[in-house]
């Protein structure tokens, strides 16, 4: 009896679970017992002959990255050797452990007990190297590798580096390249990536990424009984191809005058974002692209903290996107555009038949009111009058006539609503909207009054900065539109060079007539001094502004807005007709959540073209920049409620 | 019974002659094959500890740390010894209680120590990682232990199974919650090891196999990816090489490479992931080859013979069910982790007893072997 709990019967033992219980005992052991026997002499006798040093390991050797030239042959990124100074705990004996420390430490120019403690505190196996010093200075990195028998365990590896001649310049454009992380490596282990392999993450080094790479090379190392390479028995099997080089439309000086005008124009108005773009409409060449606010490409290539990296993703300004084609915008007035060639070629309107504009016009059962953004209106406006004033009216009621099906089919024609298939990652569509879009997005139709704001660029119509460039560009030069482009030549290592040839996307389906129109309506957009002192510069400039409402009511019940302009110049910009289809610079500015009197992207656009043709004088006629001038940010809204001009 | 009838040893049970009578009832052997396997976890702590390099022994590795851990189980063992089990029956439903507490304790503030995502399995109290999981076994042990020998009279009913279900309910999914998935399975195996022993139903407890079984489909869907991941790369590790089938490859390569008689402590070479933990079995393979493999596994089986021996002489079946309820533990543990180690089973992260390095298991095996020592210590002197 169990001292306590008397009235409980002794344990009943049932000898046949207690069987069981060790027949499962001396299953489970033997089963494991098998398999250890099997594991370890069975197969053991064939492992160990693989770490007795018979074996080999194929290594993969770098190939020298493709280098990337402006249209006028500058380098724009090169490769620079980055040598690191790396110890292998493993292969630093104990007892020469500290005087080493000490030699290398006064070669590096550091503290021994840094370089001690960074030894000392590597986790993970001791053979995996422990990287002392980067970027460490030629010189130093030969006297560290001529004395390695006094430095054991100490190794000089020279990798490649890129090295942007102006990062800061060139940000998302160029992108950079970073570790593969391992997504990327699943994908691209089988087309001979390793796991400790770069690749382009961003902007043109990772567009280009086949070309710039080049062929990896392989080599034959001997492997010890660790499975460490033994140095000097490695054998060559094949020789890495250098990548290809890339010669771009880019115009280093145009891109820098441009970003010099952007960034003005963005301090300015007392913003942070905003695009400008430069492209040739004769083939669809970008000049020049700026995004703002950008990054140094060159911190990356030196390595970049995670706190760092972290810094810019999470920076509301979206640094790490090339906002010229990777975001889209209501383009407002600009796509006025298609509106009024719809209207035109669809036979709705002719190039004299006027519209009357209005303070504004009611729509749908509750007699909604949409605006004339300067709540007056001008009264009788042929299309060409109707652009230059920018008449929110006259393009509603021309919306209405035209109707959805057709400007739906125009938009499209001039490439909104699909990729332009520039040559850079990461391209938005923009939004068409459709019947069947917004049952999709929002469970309606389009409402009368959804159209009529779709005839001035507004409510869902959304364009990236670089598609509406490049319709304008259609619209200079003719009708056809191009794919934009930045890369023209491709060389490979061995000098061959192929031409990029410019695609055309297709010919705009509008008459000669049409386009001319058009064409006459952007330059009296300029010459009615809508863009006020721009017709006051010597050379010839058509375009036009935009503004678009976006985002969320403030207090006062205003909307944010984007400032748009596009323009372009004939050949001879000083003497031609900017109504004629010679065009071979088209300029955009866009600033995000501009809030200032007039339209800084126009300022902007002025400045750029100042700039680029060598004007005299100040385009401002005033000592500029410097000089604050009356577009400086405003916090009343001056055009009441429709700021669409 | 009233509370506290049980009464704990008396005074005049520690004289000379009192003592040696009960000296003669603890099992040493027990005692001997679990201080054996100890050192063997040692062994390889210090083997991690010092690499292939003989780097100096810094304070904080794992070799020191396990020392230490050692000295506190040793305690611990011994304490339990001399406390009277029969007062855990007594409050067995309090420590439940209590240990649900601390599971949620930890779900609520556990640390995220890392290489599994998100999970919230320790909590660290004065530098210490404590884990309640490893507690919450040996203390589930006692208390399916109380349950089932209350249940004495009306074992082989269905009630006996489903309460045993119930009670594991609660711990089991807040185990789950951290997700510690190896923990769960292991309670769960150490319930159905126990359930069996105890003589219940084997008809019904054919059906609750046939219900978990059932379960699995709903339990794989809860799972998250990494130990989907662990599992599926036991099906095709080469699916995989760099990922969850790279901890199976390498830890396979490693027990290979360590031949019959093994490369020696501390000249391991083929790197393991959680060589510590989990893969501590990869280690003493390759260290101590087949041989020695074979020897820690002669230790194992030694270990739950006698613990089998124990449960058979008791007749308090409260004793019984704790020495049945430690095999089914251990054997579990055993062969889950080296399974594991060696391509039979899937990775689910189980530590080896005794020989993984880790405080609180090491710590609780010790107080449940305590225990068992203290049944042994309490019990009648046989008839014969």
């Amino acid at each position: 009896m169990s001292v306590g709990i008397e009235h409980e019967l002794p344990a009943p033992k049932n000898l046949y679970r207690f069987g069981t219980f060790v027949l499962a005992i001396v299953v489970a052991v033997a089963a494991l017992g098998v398999r250890m026997f099997y594991l370890q002499v069975v197969e053991g006798q064939a492992s160990n002959q693989v770490a007795q040093g018979e074996s080999s390991e194929i290594e993969a050797v770098p190939s020298s990255r493709g280098l990337i030239y402006d249209s006028n042959g500058t380098l724009l990124v090169k490769n620079i050797p980055n040598f690191t100074i790396q110890v292998i705990p493993h292969d630093l004996p104990l007892s020469e452990k500290a005087v080493v420390v000490r030699r290398l430490a006064s070669l590096l120019n550091l503290d021994p007990l840094v370089v001690d403690s960074e030894i000392d505190s590597a986790t993970g196996s001791l053979y995996n190297p422990v990287v002392i010093a980067t970027g460490v200075p030629t010189d130093v990195a030969r006297v560290v590798d001529e004395n390695h028998d006094i430095l054991p365990g100490v190794h000089v590896v020279a990798e490649q580096q890129r090295e942007y001649t102006n990062g800061l310049l060139y940000g998302e454009l160029l992108g950079y390249t970073g570790p593969l992380n391992s997504d990327e490596y699943a994908n691209l282990k089988d087309a001979g990536y390793s796991s400790e392999d770069t690749i382009g993450k961003a902007g043109l080094e990772a567009y280009y990424e086949s070309v710039l790479r080049g062929t990896y090379g392989q080599e034959s190392a001997a492997l010890d009984t660790n499975g460490q390479p033994i140095p000097g028995l490695v054998t060559s099997i094949s020789s890495p191809v250098p990548g290809s080089s890339l010669t771009l439309s880019i115009n280093a000086r145009d891109q820098a005058l441009a970003q010099k005008a952007l960034q003005w124009g963005l301090s300015a108005a007392g913003v942070k974002m905003g695009v400008i773009i430069v492209e040739n409409p004769q083939n669809g060449e970008i000049l020049a692209m700026v995004s703002l606010p950008g990054y140094d490409d060159n911190l990356f290539a030196q390595g970049l903290s995670q706190t760092a990296y972290q810094t810019l993703r999470d920076d509301v300004n979206t640094p790490l996107i090339n906002k010229a084609v990777s975001e889209q915008y209501a383009p407002g007035s600009t796509y006025k555009l298609v509106t009024g060639t719809a209207g035109l070629q669809e036979g709705v309107i002719t190039a004299t038949t006027t519209i009357d504009s209005v303070p504004y016009i009611e729509l749908g059962v509750y007699k909604t009111r949409y605006y004339e953004w300067n709540k007056t209106g001008w009264g009788p406006l042929n299309i060409i009058m109707g652009l230059a004033h920018s008449s929110d009216t006259f393009f509603y009621q021309l919306a209405q006539k035209v109707g959805l099906d057709r400007l739906t089919y125009w938009a499209e024609q001039f490439g909104f609503g699909a990729k332009t298939g520039v040559d850079l990652p990461g391209e938005a569509t923009g939004i068409v909207p459709t019947n069947t879009w917004k049952m999709i997005a929002q469970g309606a139709p389009m409402y009368d009054g959804d159209i009529v704001q779709v005839g001035i660029g507004q409510g869902f119509v959304t364009s990236t900065p670089l598609q509406l460039l490049n319709a304008y560009c259609a619209l200079a030069n003719g009708g056809n539109l191009w794919q934009p482009h930045l890369v023209t030549k491709i060389t490979d290592p061995n000098g061959n060079v192929t031409d990029v040839q410019p695609t055309l996307i297709r010919k705009l389906p509008a008459s000669a007539e049409t386009l001319q129109t058009m064409r006459d309506g952007t330059r009296a957009v300029v010459t009615s001094r809508h863009t006020y002192t721009m017709v006051d510069l010597p050379i010839k400039v058509a375009g036009k502004t935009g503004t678009a409402e976006f985002g969320i009511k403030d207090k006062y019940g205003r909307l944010p807005y984007h400032e748009w302009f596009v323009g372009y110049t004939p050949a001879d910009a000083f003497n031609g007709d900017p109504t004629g289809t010679t065009s071979q610079l088209a300029v955009l500015a866009f600033v995000y959540g501009a809030d200032t009197y007039g339209d800084i992207s126009t300022e902007i656009v002025k400045y750029f073209m100042w700039l680029h043709y060598n004007l005299k004088g100040s385009p401002f006629n005033q000592k500029t920049p410097g000089y604050i001038p009356y577009w400086v940010p405003k916090r009343t809204n001056f055009y009441g409620t429709a700021n669409n001009h | 019974m009233s509370l506290f009838r049980s009464e704990p040893m008396k005074i005049r049970s520690w004289t000379p002659k009192a003592a040696s009578l009960t000296w003669r009832l603890y099992d040493f052997q027990l005692t001997t094959y679990a201080v054996l396997l100890t050192c063997f976890g040692l062994a390889m702590a210090y083997s991690n500890s010092v690499g292939s390099t003989h780097t100096t022994l810094s304070p904080g590795s794992p070799f020191v740390r396990g020392l230490m851990w050692a000295v506190i189980a040793v305690v611990v063992f011994a304490i339990a010894t001399m406390f009277d089990y029969r007062w855990l029956r007594t409050f067995a439903w309090p420590l439940y209680l209590a240990n649900v507490g601390l599971l949620i304790l930890t779900l609520r503030i556990g640390s995220n120590t890392g290489n599994a995502g998100t999970s919230a399995r320790w909590i660290v109290i004065a530098g210490f990682q404590l884990q309640f999981s490893e507690l919450a076994k040996i203390v589930m042990i006692t208390v399916f232990a109380a349950y089932l020998a209350g249940r004495q009279q009306k074992i082989t009913s269905v009630w006996t199974v489903i309460g045993a279900v119930i009670v594991l309910g609660p711990p089991w999914i807040l185990v789950m919650l951290q997700p510690d998935l190896g923990t769960s399975l292991v309670l769960v195996a150490t319930l159905a090891g126990m359930l069996f022993m105890s003589g219940s139903s084997l008809k019904w407890l054919g059906t609750l196999f046939g219900a978990v079984l059932a379960a699995i489909p709903f339990v794989w869907s809860n799972l998250h990816p990494y130990q989907q991941a662990r599992l599926l790369a036991l099906v095709n590790p080469g699916a995989d090489p760099r990922g969850s089938g790279y901890q199976l490859i390498q830890a396979q390569t490693a027990v290979s490479s360590g031949g019959p008689l093994g490369k020696g402590l501390t000249n391991g070479t083929v790197p393991l992931p959680v060589q510590t933990t989990d893969f501590v079995w990869g280690v003493l393979a390759e260290e101590l080859g087949f041989l020695g493999a074979m020897v820690v596994l002669a230790l194992f089986v030694a270990l739950l013979w006698r613990l089998l021996v124990c449960s058979w002489r008791t007749s308090d079946q409260f004793a019984m069910m704790i020495g049945c309820g430690l095999a089914s533990m251990i054997l579990f543990q055993v062969f889950v982790n080296v399974g594991m180690v060696i391509g039979l089973m899937p990775i689910t992260g189980i530590p080896l007893p005794f020989v993984t390095y880790g405080g609180a298991s090491l710590v609780s095996l010790m107080g449940g072997l305590g225990v068992l020592q203290s049944t042994n210590l309490r019990r009648e002197p046989p008839a014969w």
